[in-house]
C-alpha cells in the first residue's frame, strides 16, 4: 500500500458505518472520526478503508502491555481502549531516570512502526490526561507538578462519561481547572459524585491503585522419574495421576480445559507431545485420562521417558452443575464425549444443517459438531436424492422442448431409456449473489430408467428463453 | 384458444405483486387473453386502476378480490351483480374495521353471511385433508358457484398434486378451474418481486430464504401455452370463461347517488337551491341584481337542474354555512369561483358582475362529470369541518379519499438498497445526490461518490430501484377530499379505518373517485386563511380594529406599491422567488394586475412563451394590436395574450365558433394531447373555424400552437382571482400592520415559504420590535405587547417557538403565572408542576433571560439542581408562607458567560431564529480579508460586475419551468442576495449545492430594471466557518423555510407524472412540515 494513500478504518453496527480512526494523511483531507463511511468516501478519492477488529486491537495492545512488563516495570495494566498505565516508582532508575525510560519507551515503539505519546506523573489520572490532550511526545511532571499540569487541559481527559462532559461544556465550563475551582457540593447535586472523584484522583487527594496485568500462568502438573519408564500401562498409570493432579488445580479455580498437552520429555533430549481437545470445557479426570491413554500406542519412548508434562493450554471457566432427577427433567443425552473421542483420533468432524437456498449446492451446510442448531428443519415435501454429486455432470438427452422430461439419456458412457418422470422442478439462480445467475433457471427432473434406478436430472434454462441457460442436460444426484 | 386469467394480483397488493395493472393489461391484450380477473389481497384499491386499463386494452376486467382468512384459507371471490360488489365492499370494509389500518380480519362465518352473488375460486394447497375440509366448506356456503383452483406451481410432484386435486374436487363436487397466480406481467419482473416481498417482510434478501415466492412462472401466459399446460384439463381451461361471463358487474353500474342536503321542506333539491340562491343573490346586491348576473343565474340554474347537480351545490353550501356560523375562515377557490350561484351561496368571493365569468369552465354539458368544488379552510381549524361532516353525513355516508403513496426516485433506492443489504450510509450519501422527486440515480452518482461501478450489488440497486419507482407502497389519507353519499357508502367501495383516531378512508384516491364520477368536496386547508384570521383577531383585540376578510380596504396605493417592491415576503402566492422576481417587472397597480401576477409565472404561461409578450406589451415596448374586434373583446384585459385557461376557451368560441361545451373539450383535450393526440380533431376545427370567420390561416396556426402550451398548467382566471383576493389581503395587513402580520404568521406556522427566522428578520426590517420569549410574560402564540405609552405595539414571541416544548406543558406554566409572576426557577417549577426537561427547553431557548436576568447557562444550572419531585415539608412550608423557601443555601456559582456567536448558535438551535447578530457578521472580518463584499453590497452594483459574495443559503429552488436553472437565496446580516446557477455549474458543483449551509459566490451581477441577480459562477463551501461561529462542533443548524426544495423536496412536479387522464387540480400544495432539524450531538476525537 503506498505511503500517501489516506487510510480510515470504519467501524459497523448494524447498517450503519462510520470512520473510527484516520491517519494523517486522511485528517488533512478533511476527514474526521465519526463522519459515515460513506461521505468519506466521496470526499476522497482513493480512500483505504479498513474494517474496524476491536477485540484485534484489544488484543494488541495487551500484548504490548505484556511486552512493557518484561522491560520496564512490574505493575503494568492496560488504560482504556488505547493506551498503557505503569508505575515506574522504583523501575526507573534501571533506565537511567524517568525521562530516558520514557523517551527510550517511545523511541522502542517507533522502531515497531508505533506512533506513542508518554508522560510521567504524580497520579494516573495526570498521565493520562497529559497524553492524551497535549501534542509533546513525553512529559515528565516534576513531582507536586500536577496541578500546574492539568489545570488548562480542557475537561474531557477526565475519564468522564460523555454526557456529563457535555454538562458541564454546556455550562461553559472548558478545564479541569475551571472545573476544580467550582464549590464541590453544588457540582455533586448536578452531576453525581464521580466529578469529585476523578477531579480527587487526578490532583493526587484520593488513590488509585493499578490493578496490574500478569503473563498468564499455565495449570500443570509434573511428573520426574528418577528411573525412565517405557511401558504403556506405566505411563497410562502415570497420566492418569498427573490427570488428577491437574484436574484438582482446575477445580479450585473453577476450570475446564478445552486443549491439553502432554509433553514426553525422553532420555536422549527429545521432546514428543500428545494432544487432546475437547469439545466443551472439561475437568473430569475419567473422560480426559481415557482422550490421553488412547493415545499411549503413538507414543515412542525410545530410551526411556524421564519426565512427563500435563499442561492445560486453553482453559475456560467450568461451573459445577446440580443435575436434576431424571424424573423431572428429561436427560440431555451429552454427545461430546464421543465426539472429543472421534475428533482426537484425527477425524475431521460436522454436522450438516439445512439452509434456505432452492440451489441444491447450497441448501445444505457444514456446522460444528456442537454448534447450535439453526433453526431450520428438513422439509421432506420435496423428493431430494440421497446422493448429490458434487459436480453436476453432462448427459446426453433426448428431450422435447419446452418442458418434457427425457425420453433417453446417456450417463457415464451408458443409455438409459426413461420409464417413468416427473418434473419440472424449476429452480431459479440466486440472482443477488453473482451476476451469471441473474438469469439462470434450472429444470429438475426425477426420472427412472428400465432398471427402476431413480436419477436426478436438470436441464440448464427453461427450455424457452436461451438467457436462462445452455439448454444442455446434466445429471445432478441419484436416489437411493 | 379461449383464456380467461383468473387470478392476477397487482402492485396494488402492496408490496406483493410487481406488475401495474396497465402493464398486466397490456400485456394481456397482447397474448390475446381476454379477460383479466384482478384479486388483490383483502383490497378493491386498485380495481378502478384495472377497469381503466381494461377500457383501454379492450381486455376484459373480471372485478374480483382475494381474501386470506384468519384460518389458513385464502379464496378468491368475485361478485357476479351488483348486489354481489356490494356484500364485498361491505365484507372487507368488516374486516377492515376489525383489522385497523392496513389490516383486514375475516373468518368463514364472515363470508358466509356476505357470500350470496359471490363465485369463490379455493386457492388449495395440498391435496389433503385440511383442502377436504375446507373444499366441504366451500361447497356448502357457495354450492354450484363454488370452484377450485389448478395452478402449476414448478414444484416436484406438480401433475400428482394436480391430478389429486381434480379428484378431490370431483368428490366434493366442486368444479375446477384453472388460474395462473400471476404476480407480475413479464419473466423479467421475478427479481424486482423478491425485492418487494424482502422490503415487506423488512428483511434482506440474504436472509429471506424461503419466504420468497416459491411457486414459478408467475408471468402472464399465452392462451395457448396454458392450454398446452392443461391439456388433461380441457373442461377446468373451459371454466375461466364460465366464470368470465358468469360475472356480469361492471364497474361503470355503481351508480352513485348525491346526498340528500339542506332541503327546505316540501322543496326538492333544484328548488331549495333556486331559492338559496335569489336569497344569496339579494344579500350580495343589496342594491338590486345587476341585469348580467341575473341572466347568469338564470343560465346557470337551468344547467344544473339538466345535469342534476343541485344536490351537490347544496351539500358544499351547507358546509360553508356551518364554517360561517363558526366564523371559520373559508374561501372557494378553482374553477368554481366562475360561477354565479356559488357566490350568491358564499361559497365564492369573485363578483360576476366585475367579472368576465364563463360558467362551462366549471360545468358543462359535453363534460359529464360531477363539478369539483374546492373550498379552502383556516387549516388551524379545519378539523371542526371534518368533525361536523362526519356527525352530519354520519361514518357510513362519508369518508376521505384516500392518497397513494408511491415510490420515488429516494424511496425506491432507500427500500431497494436495505433490501439488497447495502450499508445504509452508502444509501444516504446516494440519495443526497438526488435533486427533487423524479431525478433518477445513476452511474454518474456513483462516480461522484468514488463508489465502485462495478460493484454487482450497486448495480442491482440502481436498477431494481428504477424499476420500483412509481409503484404504490401504501395508502394513505387524503388531506382534505370527502366522498359524500345519500345511501351506504360501504356499498360502492371498501372503507377503513385511518391511522388518525376518527377518521376513515376509502380505498380509492382522487383519480379513482373521478374515474367512476362520484362527488367529492374538498375541505382543503390554507395556512393564510388561518394567519388573516389571526390577524383579524390581533387587530381587534390590540388595536381596536374590528375587521374581516371582506372589509379590506380595496385597491390600496400603499399595498400596490410595497408589492411592486418586491416586499411581499410572507403573503400569499406572490412571495416565492420566480414570483418576486416577477413583481417589479409587472408592476401590477390594481386588483386585476395581481390576478395575472398570480398566474403568469406557472409552467403554463412559461411554456406557452406568453410571459414575454406580455411584459413586453405592458412596458409598452410592443404594440397591442388585434386582429379583429371579438379578439380584443376576449383578450383585452390580458393585452391580447392569453394568460388564462378561460381565455383559451373564449378564443375558441368567439373566433372559431366552437359552443361553450365544445371550448371545455378542447382545454381538456389540449391538457392531454401529449400522450393520447386526441387533439387533431380539434385542431382542425380551430383552424378551419378561425379562417372561416375571416382570420389568416397563418394566425390560427399560431393561435393554436400558443393555446396548446397551457391546458393543464395553466390557472383558470377564477382561480387565480380567488388566490389574488387572499394575496391583497395579506399584502394590505403586512403593508399597514407589520406587527400583526408578524405574530400572526408565525403564530400559524407551519406554513408559507418562509421560516420563522426569515419573518422575524423581515418584520424588524419593517421597524417592527420583537421581544425574545419570556416564561413570565410569552403565551403559547406570540402577542402584543404595548411600546409604553405609545399607540405602538411589539411582538412578542410565543412559546411555540420553543423548540421541543408542549402545548399542556406551556398551559400550566401560563396557568400558574397567573396571579404572580415567577421569581426564580425552583419558583416556577414548583408552582407550575412542569417537569425539568421542559424547563430545560426553556432555558435553552433563553427565556428566562428576560424576566429573571437568568443568562441561559445560569438557567440551565439552577434547573439541573431540581429533582423529580419537591420535598413534601418545604413544599408546606412554602404554601404557608406563600413565597419559596430554598431546600438548600448552596454556594454561588459563577459560570462564564457564552460567547455572543455561541449564544446566537443556541438562539437558531431551539428557536429556530435569534433577535441577536446575524450569525455571518461574526465571520465579516474574515471575509472582508479574503475581499468577500457583503450581499447588500452585492446587489447594489452595476451590472456586469464581478465579485465574490457570501452568506447563509436560506433557500433553494429549481422550479420545473426554469429548464434545470437553480434560485438560490443567501443571507448575510446585510440583506439577502438572489442567485441563480445554471444547470452546468450546477451538475459540477452539486455537492456543494446541495449540502452547504453557507456559501459563497463568485459571479456577474445582472441587472435588468429593478431585478438584480447574481449569476453564479463558482461556489465554495464555508459550512465549516459557519460551525465555527459557535465555537462548537456539529453543523450549524441552520432553519430552512418550506420554500427550500432541499430540505424540503417540495410539491411532486406534477410533469414528472404523466398520466393519460385529465388532472383535476395541480395546484394543491399539502401540508409539509417543517422537519426537526437534527442538531448533532457533539463528538470528542
Amino acid at each position: 500500500m503506498p505511503a500517501d494513500q489516506p487510510l480510515v478504518v470504519i467501524s459497523k453496527s448494524g447498517s450503519k458505518r462510520w470512520v473510527s480512526a484516520a491517519d494523517t494523511a486522511a485528517r488533512k483531507l478533511g476527514l474526521k472520526l465519526g463522519m459515515p463511511a460513506s461521505k468519506a468516501q466521496a470526499i476522497v478519492a482513493n480512500l483505504k478503508m479498513i474494517d474496524a477488529d476491536p477485540a484485534a486491537d484489544a488484543a494488541a495492545l495487551e500484548r504490548l502491555a505484556l511486552w512493557a512488563l518484561r522491560q520496564y516495570s512490574p505493575v503494568v495494566a492496560v488504560d482504556g481502549a488505547d493506551g498503557i498505565v505503569m508505575d515506574t516508582e522504583g523501575a526507573d532508575h534501571l533506565q537511567g531516570g524517568e525521562g530516558l525510560l520514557i523517551s527510550g519507551l517511545v523511541n522502542g515503539l517507533r522502531g515497531r512502526g508505533l506512533t506513542a505519546r508518554a508522560a510521567v506523573a504524580d497520579t494516573w489520572g495526570a498521565a493520562h490526561a497529559i497524553t492524551r490532550m497535549t501534542s509533546a511526545e513525553t512529559t515528565v511532571v516534576p513531582v507536586g507538578g500536577v496541578a500546574k499540569a492539568v489545570t488548562g487541559l480542557p475537561i474531557h481527559c477526565l475519564r468522564l462519561v460523555p454526557d456529563t462532559i457535555h454538562g458541564l461544556r454546556v455550562m461553559g465550563v472548558e478545564t479541569v481547572g475551571e472545573l476544580s475551582a467550582m464549590p464541590r457540593a453544588p457540582l455533586t447535586l448536578r452531576y453525581g459524585p464521580e466529578v469529585g472523584r476523578r477531579l480527587d484522583q487526578i490532583f493526587g487527594r484520593m488513590a488509585e491503585p493499578i490493578e496490574p496485568l500478569r503473563t498468564p500462568e499455565l495449570v500443570e502438573a509434573v511428573k520426574n522419574f528418577q528411573e525412565p519408564i517405557g511401558a504403556a500401562e506405566t505411563i497410562a498409570k502415570y497420566v492418569r495421576r498427573l490427570v488428577g493432579e491437574l484436574t484438582s488445580k482446575l477445580e479450585t479455580r473453577g476450570l475446564g480445559v478445552r486443549r491439553s498437552d502432554l509433553v514426553i520429555h525422553r532420555v536422549d533430549n527429545t521432546r514428543q507431545c500428545v494432544r487432546a481437545g475437547l469439545a466443551k470445557p472439561v475437568r473430569d479426570p475419567a473422560r480426559l485420562s481415557k482422550l490421553l491413554c488412547d493415545r499411549i500406542e503413538k507414543i515412542d519412548p525410545g530410551f526411556g521417558i524421564e519426565r512427563l508434562v500435563l499442561v492445560a493450554l486453553i482453559v475456560e471457566p467450568l461451573e459445577e452443575r446440580q443435575v436434576a432427577s431424571s424424573l423431572i427433567e428429561e436427560m440431555v443425552v451429552d454427545v461430546t464425549p464421543l465426539v472429543d473421542i472421534l475428533g482426537n483420533r484425527g477425524q475431521r468432524l460436522y454436522r450438516v444443517t439445512p439452509v434456505a437456498s432452492d440451489v441444491p449446492e447450497r441448501s445444505v451446510m457444514r456446522i460444528g459438531p456442537t454448534a447450535d442448531e439453526t433453526g431450520l428443519t428438513w422439509a421432506a415435501k420435496w423428493p431430494r436424492p440421497s446422493r448429490l454429486l458434487a459436480n453436476p455432470e453432462r448427459i446426453d438427452v433426448t428431450a422435447l422442448l419446452p418442458d418434457q422430461p427425457p425420453a433417453v439419456f446417456t450417463w457415464r458412457g451408458k443409455r438409459r431409456r426413461v420409464k417413468r418422470a416427473d418434473g419440472p422442478e424449476r429452480i431459479f439462480g440466486e440472482w443477488w449473489v453473482r451476476p451469471r445467475e441473474y438469469a439462470a433457471v434450472r429444470d429438475y427432473f426425477v426420472v427412472e430408467d428400465e432398471a427402476g434406478e431413480r436419477y436426478w436430472v436438470y436441464r440448464a434454462g427453461d427450455g424457452v428463453d436461451t438467457d436462462t441457460g445452455s439448454h444442455l442436460w446434466f445429471l445432478h444426484g441419484v436416489f437411493g | 384458444m379461449r383464456y380467461a386469467e383468473l387470478q392476477v394480483t397487482t402492485h396494488f397488493s402492496f408490496l406483493r405483486g410487481a406488475s401495474s395493472s396497465e402493464e398486466l393489461f397490456a400485456t394481456a391484450a397482447a397474448l390475446g387473453i381476454d379477460a383479466v380477473g384482478v384479486v388483490d389481497r383483502n383490497s378493491l384499491a386498485g380495481i378502478v386502476r384495472a377497469w381503466e386499463a381494461a377500457k383501454t386494452t379492450g381486455v376484459r376486467l373480471v372485478v374480483g378480490c382475494r381474501l386470506d382468512l384468519s384460518d389458513g384459507m385464502s379464496v378468491l371471490v368475485y361478485p357476479t351483480d351488483r348486489p354481489a360488489y356490494s356484500r364485498l365492499t361491505r365484507l372487507l370494509s368488516l374486516g377492515k374495521s376489525r383489522g385497523g389500518k392496513g389490516k383486514c380480519i375475516l373468518d368463514v362465518s364472515d363470508v358466509e353471511a356476505y357470500s350470496g352473488g359471490l363465485i369463490a375460486i379455493l386457492i388449495p394447497a395440498e391435496a389433503d385433508e385440511t383442502t377436504a375440509a375446507q373444499l366441504r366448506k366451500l361447497a356448502a356456503i357457495f354450492a354450484d358457484r363454488a370452484y377450485v383452483s389448478l395452478c402449476l406451481r414448478r414444484r416436484p410432484n406438480d401433475r400428482l398434486r394436480l391430478h389429486n386435486l381434480s379428484n378431490l374436487a370431483a368428490r366434493h363436487k366442486v368444479k375446477t378451474v384453472i388460474t395462473n397466480d400471476v404476480l407480475f406481467h413479464d419473466p423479467s419482473r421475478r427479481q424486482l418481486q423478491d425485492i418487494v416481498t424482502c422490503i415487506r417482510n423488512r428483511t434482506t434478501i440474504d436472509s429471506v430464504g424461503f419466504d420468497r415466492e416459491r411457486h414459478a412462472d408467475r408471468f402472464l401466459k399465452a392462451p395457448e401455452e396454458m392450454h398446452r399446460l392443461f391439456s388433461e384439463y380441457p373442461e377446468a381451461l373451459a371454466r375461466t370463461r364460465e366464470i368470465v361471463d358468469r360475472c356480469r358487474f361492471d364497474m361503470s353500474e355503481l351508480q352513485y347517488q348525491y346526498p340528500e342536503e339542506a332541503l327546505v321542506p316540501g322543496l326538492d333539491a333544484q328548488q331549495s337551491l333556486t331559492k338559496f340562491a335569489w336569497e344569496g343573490a339579494a344579500t350580495r346586491y343589496p342594491e338590486g341584481i345587476p341585469d348580467k348576473v341575473r341572466k347568469a343565474i338564470l343560465h346557470e340554474l337551468e344547467l344544473i337542474r339538466v345535469m342534476k347537480y343541485a344536490p351537490y351545490f347544496l351539500t358544499v353550501y351547507s358546509i360553508v354555512r356551518f364554517a360561517r356560523s363558526q366564523g371559520i375562515l373559508c374561501q372557494g377557490r378553482g374553477s368554481a369561483a366562475n360561477s354565479a350561484v356559488c357566490y350568491c351561496l358564499g361559497i365564492t368571493s369573485i363578483n360576476p358582475e366585475t367579472g368576465d365569468l364563463l360558467f362551462e369552465r366549471f360545468v358543462s354539458m359535453e363534460r359529464d362529470e360531477p363539478p369539483d368544488i374546492d373550498v379552502d379552510f383556516e387549516h388551524a381549524r379545519r378539523e371542526e369541518v371534518i368533525q361536523w361532516i362526519y356527525e352530519t353525513y354520519g361514518r357510513s355516508r362519508s369518508a376521505l379519499c384516500s392518497t397513494v403513496t408511491r415510490y420515488r426516485a429516494k424511496g425506491a433506492l432507500r427500500d431497494v438498497g436495505k433490501a439488497l443489504g447495502l450499508p445504509e450510509d452508502l444509501i444516504t450519501q446516494l440519495s443526497s445526490g438526488v435533486w427533487g422527486w423524479s431525478e433518477g440515480v445513476g452511474e454518474k452518482q456513483l462516480k461522484e461518490n468514488n463508489m465502485n461501478t462495478a460493484d454487482y450489488r450497486l448495480k442491482l440497486a440502481l436498477d431494481l430501484s428504477s424499476q420500483l419507482m412509481g409503484a404504490p407502497r401504501h395508502l394513505g389519507q387524503h388531506p382534505g377530499g370527502f366522498v359524500l353519499t345519500q345511501d351506504r357508502l360501504d356499498d360502492l367501495v371498501p372503507i377503513e379505518p385511518a391511522s388518525m383516531k376518527d377518521r376513515q378512508v376509502v380505498e380509492w384516491d382522487k383519480d379513482d373517485i373521478e374515474a367512476l364520477k362520484f362527488m367529492k368536496v374538498d375541505v382543503l386547508a390554507l395556512g393564510m386563511l388561518t394567519c388573516m384570521a389571526k390577524s383579524f383577531e390581533l387587530l381587534r383585540d390590540y388595536k381596536d380594529i374590528p375587521m374581516g376578510l371582506s372589509d379590506v380596504e380595496q385597491e390600496d396605493p400603499a399595498t400596490y406599491a410595497m408589492i411592486r417592491k418586491a416586499d411581499t415576503l410572507g403573503t400569499f402566492q406572490i412571495e416565492s422567488r420566480a414570483q418576486m422576481a416577477m413583481l417589479p417587472r409587472l408592476k401590477p397597480r390594481t386588483f386585476y394586475d395581481l390576478v395575472v401576477q398570480v398566474a403568469i409565472v406557472r409552467p403554463g404561461p412559461i411554456q406557452g412563451d406568453m410571459v414575454h409578450p406580455y411584459l413586453r406589451r405592458r412596458e409598452g415596448k410592443e404594440k397591442v394590436e388585434y386582429p379583429t374586434p371579438e379578439l380584443e373583446a376576449v383578450l383585452g384585459k390580458t393585452l391580447g395574450v392569453p394568460l388564462f385557461q378561460e381565455s383559451a376557451m373564449k378564443v375558441a368560441m368567439t373566433c372559431a365558433g366552437f359552443t361553450a361545451g365544445e371550448a371545455d373539450q378542447l382545454r381538456r383535450a389540449m391538457a392531454t394531447f401529449k400522450f393520447t393526440g386526441g387533439v387533431s380533431k380539434f385542431k382542425d376545427k380551430l383552424v378551419e373555424g378561425m379562417v372561416k370567420n375571416g382570420y389568416t390561416r397563418e394566425f390560427a396556426e399560431k393561435t393554436f400552437t400558443q393555446l396548446e402550451g397551457f391546458g393543464s398548467y395553466g390557472f383558470p382566471e377564477s382561480h387565480a382571482a380567488s388566490f389574488a383576493l387572499i394575496a391583497y389581503a395579506s399584502s394590505w395587513v403586512k403593508c399597514h400592520h407589520p406587527d400583526v402580520f408578524c405574530a400572526s404568521l408565525l403564530n400559524s406556522q407551519p406554513m408559507g415559504f418562509y421560516s420563522v427566522a426569515q419573518i422575524v428578520q423581515d418584520a424588524r426590517n419593517h421597524g417592527v420590535e420583537v421581544r425574545p420569549v419570556c416564561v413570565n410574560r410569552s403565551r403559547w402564540d406570540g402577542t402584543m405587547e404595548r411600546i409604553g405609552n405609545s399607540d405602538r405595539f411589539a411582538v412578542r414571541l410565543g412559546m411555540r417557538v420553543v423548540r421541543g416544548l408542549s402545548t399542556n406543558d406551556a398551559a400550566r406554566i401560563i396557568l400558574a403565572r397567573a396571579e404572580q409572576p415567577f421569581a426564580s426557577a425552583d419558583d416556577m417549577w414548583r408552582r407550575s408542576g412542569v417537569s425539568p426537561s421542559s424547563l430545560v427547553k426553556l432555558a435553552e431557548a433563553d427565556a428566562f433571560l428576560p424576566s429573571l436576568q437568568l443568562e441561559r447557562r445560569q438557567a440551565l444550572w439552577d434547573i439541573k439542581a431540581l429533582r423529580d419531585e419537591p420535598l413534601e415539608l418545604w413544599a408546606a412550608a412554602a404554601e404557608r408562607e406563600a413565597k419559596v423557601i430554598a431546600e438548600m443555601q448552596e454556594p454561588e456559582v459563577a459560570l462564564k458567560s457564552m460567547t455572543e456567536g455561541r449564544e446566537v448558535v443556541e438562539d437558531y438551535s431551539h428557536t429556530g431564529l435569534t433577535l441577536r447578530a446575524h450569525p455571518v457578521s461574526f465571520l465579516r472580518q474574515d471575509l472582508n480579508k479574503k475581499g468577500i463584499v457583503t450581499c447588500a453590497e452585492a446587489m447594489g452594483q452595476r451590472d456586469g460586475k464581478w465579485l465574490w459574495t457570501a452568506g447563509l443559503v436560506l433557500v433553494r429552488q429549481r422550479p420545473g419551468s426554469a429548464k434545470g436553472v437553480m434560485f438560490l437565496t443567501l443571507e448575510d446580516e446585510s440583506g439577502i442576495v438572489n442567485a441563480v446557477v445554471w444547470p452546468s455549474l450546477f451538475e459540477r458543483q452539486r455537492r456543494i449545492l446541495m449540502t452547504a449551509s453557507m456559501m459563497a459566490i463568485n459571479g456577474r451581477i445582472q441587472r435588468e430594471g429593478e431585478v438584480v441577480h447574481l449569476v453564479a459562477q463558482r461556489l465554495f463551501d464555508f459550512s465549516a466557518d459557519l460551525s465555527s461561529v459557535g465555537n462548537r462542533d456539529g453543523d450549524f443548524p441552520l432553519p430552512h423555510g418550506r420554500g427550500d426544495q432541499v430540505k424540503h423536496g417540495g410539491p411532486p412536479d406534477p410533469r414528472d407524472n404523466p398520466k393519460p387522464v385529465v388532472q383535476a387540480r395541480e395546484i394543491y400544495i399539502p401540508d409539509l412540515h417543517i422537519d426537526n432539524l437534527k442538531i448533532k450531538s457533539r463528538n470528542f476525537h
